[in-house]
């Protein structure tokens, strides 16, 4: 019996620090041994437990796609007792990775659709892994038209900068991105991430979106499109809970009945309007 | 399905045979309290008891366990060692509530998917010896609604039913027929189990304290926003008795500790009553007060748990009722949600 508590080992491979603040940073880690990799395959929207022994665990969604082979990626803010000790690491570090866990995004029921994906501040990872998978190859023929709006704060606070400039470049993704105040050398969007999908106005034909972010641009976002037509079964986001074993078994990432590390993290909106609001 | 009559004053000379030959878990008394310990020379084990203070739920999930052990290295801290392996042993005495207690935690901990090898590997190696209650123990049993039943096997491997003058053994399972040479050869004959029957029906009559824990989970499905979730936990302490105490509470929390160059991750029990299981690293926590985490530990065993097991995760043992420092008695609550 594979024992899901144990960490597979990693090396920190690359460390990537993604905003002005420093407290935003990728972690790219390869596994020591090479047939972990294939036991940790995944799907975009899942995520893992990082797991520094001495220190603890943290669960942070997985930010590469599967189509990367070689090594799996997160972007993590520095907040709590793990995620410091993380910061504080170096290249060539060994520690330990769970997973992968939980649901993901539902990849075949996007399929053929057009996908609109809306993202604020450094929520946008798994999105970011969703990104990369659909447009990757063979796989893009699988999707419809593919909308992407993406804000943070101020232009420091972008995350994958070198990646949205790439994205920027290729003509069968519509990228949207956009900062709430611009600074001297800011020459792109300036407005709120609501206000812009408003403006992009994604159609709801045969269409599904995507959605991460803080809270209160959630708030505001969703109404947009509902007024765009969107269904909520059509409307699809992850939720966050404080999680330890990550498997439905330690009790407390539960919304009702749903563990949101095992029957989650992702859940439509009428998914979501089933469960208590206790999240 | 072997079953023997043994004499009542065997029994303990029976438990201490099986000691001889291996671990046996069994009700000591340990200063004022009756408690689950591994037997060691000199224990006495007891054969005529109410129920253990503290449900036997630690023998497969220890209140503190070491899951696995690192060490630091020039390149990192790195996995030393895991601890799954436990021996076979023998858990004797178990009331009928707690040996459900484990049927209903296998649903949560030996699942298809996500498997927990710490709990399997001890359950598995472990064989269980029920002792019904002939004589239910206490006021507060209440077994009969949530489930259960004084004189089931469910979860035993041999039942031991005092007759009154003997005791009747069972031997359900294949793991429990190993202990048969133990038990003598006096085939129990079919007056023994007519015998038994007079005795399980009588018990269940003896059982008063009845509550409608399965007719209020249609009430709940429709209630979670209700003013009555004001008024439980006004009193409440948050001291988490309810929950260390409950044989069917399993929520835990994972450790890492360390020590110079050595550190062990342990899981240990949490509760669902302190305001820091849910608490988030940014502050932010769903369940706000006291209000949110009575609710929810209402909600997981009445209405959760059933939706995802099919089962009530409460098997009417009464501990939290007794010791609950508030008096806070879980079958008013469930009477009360029955009335809403």
């Amino acid at each position: 019996m594979q024992n899901p508590y144990v960490p597979y080992p990693v090396e920190v491979i690359k460390i990537v620090t993604e905003v002005d603040t420093k407290d935003i940073k990728t972690f790219r880690f390869a596994f020591l041994n090479k047939e972990d990799e294939e036991k940790f395959r995944y799907i975009p929207g899942q995520f893992g437990e990082l797991s520094i022994f001495g220190k603890g665990e943290s669960p942070i969604g997985i930010a590469s796609s599967p189509t990367q082979k070689g090594y799996v990626e997160f972007t993590v803010q520095k907040a709590g007792v793990v995620t410091s000790a993380l910061h504080e690491m170096e290249e060539g570090t060994r520690m330990g990775l769970r997973g992968p866990l939980g649901n993901s995004w539902p990849i075949e029921y996007l399929e053929g659709k057009n996908i609109v994906i809306v993202g604020g501040g450094f929520a946008f990872t798994t999105l970011r892994s969703l990104i990369n998978y659909m447009i990757h190859g063979d796989n893009r023929k699988r999707f419809g038209k593919i909308t992407v709006v993406y804000g943070a704060r101020n232009p420091g606070l972008l995350i994958y900068k070198d990646e949205l400039d790439v994205w920027a470049k290729r003509d069968d993704i519509d990228l949207n991105v956009t900062v709430d105040k611009g600074d001297a050398g800011w020459k792109g969007r300036e407005g709120f991430v609501p206000t812009v999908c408003k403006e992009v106005a994604p159609s709801s034909e045969n269409a599904v979106t995507v959605i991460c972010g803080p809270p209160i641009m959630i708030r505001f976002t969703l109404p947009v499109f509902f007024d765009l037509g969107f269904s909520k079964e059509n409307i699809i986001t992850s939720l966050e809970m404080r999680m330890k074993c990550g498997i439905g078994k330690c009790g407390r990432c539960n919304v009702g009945s749903k563990y949101v590390c095992k029957d989650g993290p992702v859940f439509s909106l009428a998914e979501l309007d089933k469960l208590t609001k206790e999240y | 399905m072997e079953k023997r009559l043994i004499k009542k004053d065997a029994l303990g000379g029976i438990i201490r045979k099986i000691g001889e030959d291996g671990p046996v878990y069994a009700p000591v008394k340990v200063e004022d309290n009756v408690l689950f310990k591994l037997l060691e020379k000199g224990d006495e084990p007891l054969t005529t008891f109410a129920n253990s203070k503290n449900a036997p739920k630690n023998i497969f999930f220890p209140r503190t366990e070491v899951m696995m052990r690192y060490t630091r290295t020039p390149k990192g801290t790195e996995f030393a060692s895991l601890e799954t392996e436990s021996g076979q042993a023998v858990l004797f005495g178990v009331r009928p509530c707690d040996a459900r207690s484990y049927v209903l935690l296998d649903m949560l901990f030996d699942q298809e998917k996500y498997k927990d090898p710490f709990w399997i590997d001890k359950r598995s190696k472990t064989t269980i010896v029920s002792m019904a209650c002939s004589r239910p123990p206490y006021t507060t049993c209440f077994c009969t609604s949530v489930g259960g039943h004084p004189v089931s096997s469910e979860g035993a491997d041999v039942l031991l039913v005092d007759l009154g003058d003997q005791f009747l053994a069972e031997f359900i399972t294949e793991k429990g027929a190993k202990l048969l040479k133990y038990f003598g050869d006096v085939q129990a004959d079919d007056g023994a189990v007519k015998k038994k029957e007079e005795i399980a029906a009588q018990a269940e009559t003896l059982i008063t304290s009845r509550i409608p824990a399965k007719e209020i989970k249609p009430i709940l499905d429709v209630n979670f926003e209700h003013p009555f979730w004001n008024t439980i936990h006004q009193k409440c302490l948050a001291c988490g008795t309810c929950t260390y105490l409950c044989p069917t509470c399993h929520c835990f929390d994972i450790s890492d500790e360390m020590k110079y160059d050595d550190g062990r991750r342990l899981r240990n029990w949490d509760s669902c009553m302190y305001p820091m299981f849910t608490k988030e690293t940014s502050g932010h926590n769903p369940r706000t007060s006291q209000k949110e985490r009575w609710r929810q530990r209402a909600m997981h065993k009445f209405k959760y748990y059933v939706d995802n097991f099919n089962a009530i995760a409460c098997v009417g043992c009464g501990r939290c009722v007794m010791y609950c420092p508030v008096n806070i008695d879980i079958r008013k609550i469930v009477e009360d949600i029955s009335k809403l």
